[in-house]
């Protein structure tokens, strides 16, 4: 692969050299398309997340051609390219290599949902040196010293340990008392761990949370009875629900209803997008979901109206998820790192982002778009989504909040 | 000069496969050649087991993702290099194989299959458990070729190659070797093999510390190429799958399976990923699925033996039939004259007092005979009198609830059938198990590794157990294109090839014409005559009285009379078990 880059490298210094020579040329003649590279699930089990990030990169990439382009680039319109990642990770390592070796003009891609998928392909594209920005949340993604990973959304550990505070001053502010029982039921996936590890080790402590349930499950989940039969007969002052597939989600929460635990009998909190999912409302009535809440990286708030009703329109999403926005976010940070690195060199963007600092961010909650040495954006801070008659709207940051949260009462 | 010509065809296909690689500069090509040789050494190892004893294994993930996870965490908790870590891999591959099968060997057919498909499920939520949901293997930017991390991927194909060749000549040997027919013999008849001197338990269990050995290795070499490892992508259901689908498709019980199983499919699945799945999402699947499904129905057994048989058809033709008169003429001429009888000389195997109940059913009652040096002795009586039962008791089969089995003098009752073949009884079956794909000197020799030291010692002794039930002349054939006659004489052979002092058989003239049985009995006749001693079932009488030097007549699994051919057949107890009370007395006329 040396012996491949260094001539790659070297077609690109000629190319460059080209350009240089051609500038006057190229001013007058139609700008220069800029590839970046989309790599999510688009078969499988995953396709529903990959296809609604698609949604949101081609909604980027359409405002940015729209506004101008890339305008240190003489107006060079960027060109998405999208690669199925599959729904394994074997899948998704190939899938990457194919993105590395067949497209090899990429500047920049984004990708791959989950976080064993991220995982694997940016095996792939740091060895190649191709910049990937990444909604997936887990911390190791960010922790193997990479230098060509950037991971937007606050990681696993950060978001239990922005999101449980928050909620639980929420909870003082709207019934008057702090929680002091939790219960916790959740799926084994790698996201699901690292969150309750934090809440274990730490947080539960902190918050002075007494932990009198904890049940884990494999998904997916055939039947939640003894799971909530638990929940019922401790109940807590506040329950974790932590699935991480709508089916999941679905038995559970159709089950705490059947219990008559729920409409807030007891709060119930969730750490994913799941729970949020549209397909939600497709197996469980807006009754059942009501009120309840959940911790996440990102979602369509406060300023985003327009957006989110031009994905109404276009396609028919009621709502605006992590990763529509997330996705639609990465393209207007590419364009950001483009004008910075003033060329389309995949290493000179990767050096744009490294050492970017564009201001407080408009299209991910929380901080700045500036990233940190482990390629972590600086600041990043969480949202809390809850269910409102039939709609997860934004409730926390209140300068991002669509509607005012409210605390189930217990009755 | 055999060892040369086996070995040729590997090096030429690896060889090809190998300048075609280093021709290949795109990486994710380079990755597609990378993971053909992976899955076809998974689908190897799966066969060595599966292919070969006919146990069918849906958890070799099993032993992948331990070798996976072995290399992965070794690397990351103590910092040791995957070029140590995958041999280690291999052992602990082979040890978890020897864990795995001592206790599931104890089932069988489709019971064997299920029980070893919840051992990688089982273990895949210990993994999970463990918290290794996701483990990436350590970047060493400073010494990656001492951590086998190559910049140019074409090192990996290199090395994937390097382990497939050793993989299929380590096939190859066993397969030629007693391990190989031991484990096919397995696969044809686990009760025939036991009776042919094969401790099947022993060999079993080699065959699946091997497997192991070889899966955990390419699960080690995966991890590497993958560089991320999660129990999914390792113990999973598909995994186990993958070694199955490129067996099954490319051939079971065949170096060359795997191989033409996992070159085709490993590719024609990540184009149909790349090309179609980018048009239409998940198409992929589908496609992939018929066309598995189209080759399996018309080649259910793989392509390659479609293809090999198709190959045969086409040079059967061409070159024109052996004449079957030839072969026959090889058979002893049946000679009128009864052979002189034999004195009764040293008693060989003594049957004292065996009895054995099926419950309330008393199967064989009290059996007493002695079987003398160069006797043949007929076992006669009606359907159910405990003939079959008696042999089985005889051969290890079953064991007697009470009495004693003698042999030279030595109490051998209830031992397993493979320890009394060694002590030199040979036996065939009423019904016939040939090993229909091999050639009928391969179906003999089977039975010549009970005694033979070398597998060219076990090669001779088969031959010449060819030689004297007179099929030399279509030892080459295979099985399954052979009469009943040819079947019956190579069964014998097989009996006969691991040099028994004593013959059990049973209704070796069921389903043989007159002529036919006549040349049976020739050959029978024979071997008596060269000093074999031989217990004969058989209903046919006629062929019996003139075979046999005694009669020992059963009936409700005990014994009416013994004595001389003529005495007994008149005996009136005999027809009445035969025919029913009221011929007794058309008899005495």
């Amino acid at each position: 692969m040396n012996k491949i880059s260094k001539g790659l490298s070297r077609r690109t210094v000629l190319s460059g050299a080209a350009a240089v020579g051609l500038a006057g040329v190229a001013r007058a003649q139609a700008p220069a398309e800029i590839k970046v590279g989309l790599i999510v699930p688009l078969s499988g089990i995953y396709t529903r997340p990959g296809q609604v990030m698609k949604m949101g990169a081609e909604m980027g990439i359409e405002h940015i051609n729209a506004q101008g382009g890339i305008k240190a680039l003489g107006g060079a319109k960027l060109k998405l390219v999208v690669i199925d990642c599959g729904d394994t990770t074997e899948k998704a390592k190939n899938a990457a290599q194919r993105m590395v070796a067949q497209e090899p003009d990429l500047v920049a891609a984004t990708g791959a949902y989950l976080s064993s998928f991220t995982l694997a392909v940016t095996e792939v594209t740091e060895r190649a040196e191709l910049p990937v920005l990444t909604l997936s949340y887990s911390d190791l993604l960010t922790d193997r010293g990479f230098k060509y990973i950037f991971q937007t959304a606050a990681t696993a550990s950060r978001q239990s340990e922005l999101g449980l505070p928050t909620l639980m001053k929420l909870a003082e502010n709207a019934s008057g008392k702090k929680p002091k029982t939790v219960a916790m039921l959740m799926d084994n996936t790698a996201t699901s761990v690292a969150t309750a590890k934090a809440l274990k080790e730490k947080l539960f402590a902190q918050e002075g949370l007494q932990l009198v349930v904890e049940e884990v499950w494999t998904p997916p989940l055939s039947d939640a009875t003894p799971l909530i039969q638990k929940v019922r007969s401790a109940k807590p002052d506040l329950l974790l629900f932590m699935p991480n597939a709508v089916s999941d989600a679905k038995l559970g929460l159709e089950k705490i209803s059947e219990f008559g635990l729920g409409q807030g009998k007891i709060p119930t909190v969730s750490f994913s997008i799941t729970i949020a999912e549209p397909d939600m409302l497709q197996s469980v009535s807006p009754e059942t979901v009501q009120g309840i809440m959940t911790i996440v990286a990102n979602w369509g708030s406060k300023g985003h109206e327009a957006l989110i009703a031009e994905l109404k329109a276009k396609y028919k999403e009621p709502w605006m998820t992590q990763n529509v926005i997330s996705t639609y976010g990465d393209m207007w940070l590419m364009k950001e790192a483009l004008e910075k690195a003033g060329k389309a060199d995949r290493n000179a963007v990767a050096q744009a982002f490294r050492t970017m600092d564009a201001g407080p961010s408009k299209y991910y909650p929380g901080g700045q778009l500036k990233f940190d040495e482990k390629g972590r954006r600086v600041g990043a801070g969480v949202v809390i989504v809850q269910w409102q008659s039939g709609v997860p709207v934004t409730v926390y940051p209140p300068e991002l909040a669509q509607a005012q949260p409210f605390w189930p009462k217990k009755s | 000069m055999l060892r040369m010509r086996s070995l040729l065809p590997p090096l030429l296909f690896t060889l090809a496969y190998a300048v075609v690689s280093l021709g290949v500069t795109n990486s994710y090509y380079q990755l597609i050649l990378t993971l053909v040789p992976v899955w076809a050494v998974f689908g190897l190892s799966w066969n060595l087991l599966s292919g070969y004893t006919g146990l069918i294994s849906f958890g070799h993930a099993a032993f992948f993702g331990i070798g996976a996870y072995a290399t992965a965490l070794g690397q990351i908790y103590f910092d040791i290099s995957p070029w140590l870590l995958i041999p280690v891999a291999a052992m602990l591959g082979g040890i978890a194989g020897l864990l795995i099968g001592f206790p599931t060997f104890r089932l069988q057919g489709h019971y064997f299959a299920l029980a070893m498909l919840a051992y990688p499920l089982a273990i895949l939520y210990v993994f999970e458990w463990l918290g290794f949901q996701e483990v990436t293997l350590p970047i060493k930017r400073d010494a990656p070729i001492a951590y086998m991390q190559f910049a140019d991927p074409r090192f990996y194909t290199l090395l994937g190659l390097a382990i497939m060749l050793a993989t299929i000549v380590l096939t190859q040997m066993i397969e030629r070797s007693r391990f190989g027919m031991a484990l096919l013999a397995i696969k044809q008849n686990e009760a025939a093999a036991e009776a042919a001197g094969i401790n099947t338990l022993a060999w079993k269990l080699r065959a699946i510390t091997l497997s192991g050995a070889i899966a955990a290795a390419i699960g080690g070499f995966y991890a590497q190429v993958l560089l991320v490892v999660t129990p999914q992508s390792v113990f999973g259901m598909l995994v186990s799958a993958q070694a199955l689908t490129v067996a099954m498709f490319g051939g079971v019980g065949t170096v060359w399976g795997p191989v033409i199983g996992s070159v085709i499919l490993i590719p024609l699945a990540e184009i149909l990923h790349a090309e179609a799945g980018a048009r239409i999402p998940g198409i992929q699947g589908v496609i992939f699925g018929i066309a598995i499904v189209c080759v399996i129905l018309m080649a259910p057994e793989g392509l390659f033996w479609k293809l090999r048989d198709l190959v045969r058809k086409r040079s059967a033709k061409a070159t024109t039939d052996v004449p079957p008169e030839a072969a026959a003429a090889n058979v002893t001429t049946l000679k009128p004259a009864a052979r002189q009888r034999a004195a009764k000389g040293e008693v060989m195997l003594e049957v004292k007092n065996l009895s054995r109940s099926f419950g309330g059913l008393k199967a064989v009652q009290d059996v007493s005979f002695k079987l003398h040096k160069n006797e043949i002795l007929g076992i006669i009586g009606p359907n159910g009198a405990g003939k079959t039962t008696l042999f089985n008791l005889l051969n290890g089969f079953l064991k007697p609830s009470q009495g004693e089995v003698l042999i030279d003098g030595r109490n051998m009752s209830g031992q397993r059938p493979h320890v009394i073949c060694e002590a030199g009884i040979g036996r065939t079956f009423q019904v016939m198990r040939p090993f229909l794909r091999m050639s009928i000197l391969d179906n003999v020799v089977v039975g010549a590794y009970v005694r033979a030291r070398s597998d060219d010692e076990a090669r001779k002794m088969a031959a010449d157990a060819v030689v004297r039930v007179g099929l030399s002349a279509v030892a080459d054939r295979v099985a399954g294109e052979l009469s009943t006659k040819e079947l019956r004489l190579m069964e014998l052979a097989r009996a006969i090839a691991g040099q028994p002092r004593i013959l059990l058989l049973d209704e070796t003239l069921a389903g043989l014409g007159h002529g036919e049985a006549d040349e049976v009995v020739a050959v029978i006749q024979q071997l008596a005559r060269d000093g074999m001693t031989i217990a004969i079932i058989e209903h046919t009488m006629q062929a019996m009285v003139r075979l046999v030097d005694s009669f020992l007549v059963l009936d409700h699994g005990a014994v009416i009379t013994e004595g001389l051919p003529e005495v007994v057949t008149r005996d009136s107890r005999v027809i009445e078990a035969y025919l029913g009370k009221k011929w007794v007395g058309h008899a005495a006329n």
